[in-house]
């Protein structure tokens, strides 16, 4: 028996790093799960990791295209019949630079990517949340969110736009059974922080070793993060416990961010 | 098969509300608890309901004392052999006055229930964990650490120090396998809050116990109280080995109420 028996859940970027290990948590704990990447022939390895059966289901789909966010949403509600957590967690950035250097594509990248994104899939969501009565969305943030680095000012600004977008929202469905929470991670070797990650060190003047280093060293803990880390927070958030806390930008960074 | 399975755990101010709740949540998955309280009747009517036998125990005393919450961390130690997990609960407010009409007794008082009780427990808890380079420390703050309001300036004053206190140590010790973190509830019926809140409505300039509750349902997202549940689940996460990355948290549980 577990905390998530029974519910339904869809979750961008679900085929490695955080979104994968977010699967992992919340089939463990019983509940269904839609993961969605661009990649069916990397998402079939993640769906035989997974080893849950017809309780794990892959929607290929770009979160930068707003007819594919629509899709992996209504396509979630269209296979297990509901979706009660919606977890847009699918980001990254592209082509840093300091903001004097930085290109419109760039920001516009960050933006559609973290930003648009989880505005589609939120409001997609939202629409079956409402009539229902009950939801539980979890916008991936970052310790970015709330603080900000040279250089990656596209990542920060995204980040920082999805707190305000579920601070706004969470207060629009606060009394509808929703509740609606970024996770703020601090940095984490993910797959997507090794293919980007040397960019952005770059961009700060730094290597890659010296940027994971960094982030590190910032934290209280005096390492990266883990999947894992924030997988046991949207467990707690998605779960019938987690009814009393809404509009939150939970920290999951070692003791990093300030406030 | 319990998360908490082999942990003890002491608990400030246990008996009742979210100390309770926070240590029947930690019982049921497999913790043994040590609970503080005031009434030795009390306490043993709450040994009586948790029916968990040697896994929980009352340790009486008002916990504003240095002497009961440094007693109360040596008594677990004593009793059943370490502390993992120091929960520094208990708290209230205990007076209600304008800054202006605030007198140095009644700040005094505040201050030792909600800042230096926190204070004594954390660093005798510290002593015990540091050389075992183990251990959870888990601190009840409140909504009114990072928001402020009228006529009760003791207790928001003293619940801003305990997080940033929570911080403080959480850097000291966050390579040590300890972690600090702060659960910030917003309002919730507890006995506490029924005791005081008629006062504080008075001190707010409200009228009455229920135009408060009221007040700080209507300032959340979902228009209600917390439940002591919910504040009792953070705490259990916190709680686990699976949390050794999460330090220096200050989680709210309040239902959308805090700005930041």
């Amino acid at each position: 028996m577990g905390v998530l028996d029974g519910r339904v859940a869809c979750i961008t970027g679900g085929t490695r790093g955080i979104g994968l290990a977010i699967a992992k948590a919340f089939l463990d704990e019983g509940a269904k799960v839609v993961i969605n990447g661009r990649d069916a022939a990397k998402a079939q390895r993640s769906i035989d990791g997974l080893k849950a059966g017809d309780r794990v289901h892959f929607i290929a789909g770009d979160v930068k295209k707003k007819e594919d966010c629509i899709k992996v949403v209504d396509g979630t509600v269209a296979h297990f019949g509901r979706i009660d957590i919606m977890v847009p967690n699918a980001g990254g950035g592209s082509d840093y630079a300091p903001v004097v250097d930085m290109t419109d594509e760039s920001m516009q990248d960050a933006m559609t990517w973290n930003f648009w994104h989880t505005f589609w899939t939120m409001q997609a969501s939202l629409k079956h949340m409402i009539p229902q009565q009950y939801g539980r969305i979890l916008a991936m943030s970052s310790v970015e969110g709330k603080v900000g680095k040279p250089a990656i000012s596209s990542y920060v600004a995204s980040k920082h736009a999805i707190n305000g977008l579920c601070k706004s929202a969470s207060k629009e469905v606060g009394t509808l059974g929703i509740t609606v929470n970024a996770l703020c991670p601090g940095a984490i070797e993910t797959d997507v922080m090794m293919a980007q990650g040397p960019g952005a060190a770059e961009a700060m003047g730094l290597t890659y070793e010296g940027l994971l280093n960094l982030f590190a060293q910032e934290s209280a803990v005096k390492r990266l993060n883990e999947c894992e880390d924030v997988a046991l927070v949207a467990v707690l958030l998605a779960s019938e416990a987690g009814a009393g806390i809404t509009g939150s930008m939970i920290s999951i960074d070692g003791g990093t961010s300030p406030y | 098969m319990g998360k908490l399975d082999g942990k003890v755990a002491c608990i400030t101010g246990g008996t009742r509300s979210i100390g309770r709740a926070i240590a029947d949540a930690f019982l049921a998955e497999g913790a043994t608890v040590v609970v503080n309280g005031r009434d030795a009747a009390k306490g043993q009517v709450c040994l009586n309901e948790m029916k968990a036998g040697d896994r929980a125990a009352f340790f009486a005393g008002d916990s504003s004392k240095q002497s009961v919450v440094e007693g109360l961390i040596d008594f677990t130690i004593e009793k059943y052999g370490k502390l993992d997990i120091c929960c520094l609960n208990s708290g209230g407010v205990q007076m209600t006055a304008p800054v202006a009409q605030m007198t140095d007794e009644e700040w005094a008082l505040e201050v030792d229930w909600n800042l230096n009780h926190v204070f004594w427990g954390m660093r005798r808890a510290l002593q015990h964990m540091i050389p075992r380079q183990a251990g959870r420390i888990i601190v009840t703050s409140s909504v009114e650490g990072k928001l402020g309001k009228p006529g009760i300036p003791g207790y928001v004053t003293t619940k801003h120090a305990v997080n940033g206190l929570v911080k403080s140590a959480a850097h000291e010790v966050g390579t040590l396998g300890i972690t600090v973190n702060a659960i910030l509830p917003g309002i919730i019926e507890t006995d506490i809050v029924r005791a005081t809140g008629p006062d504080s409505a008075i001190a707010m300039g409200l009228d009455g116990y229920d135009a408060l509750i009221d007040m700080f349902a209507s300032e959340s997202a979902i228009k209600r109280p917390n439940k002591v549940e919910e504040v009792a689940a953070v705490a259990v996460m916190l709680a686990t080995d699976a949390a050794r990355n999460l330090t220096g948290v200050l989680f709210p549980v309040d239902g959308g109420t805090m700005p930041y």
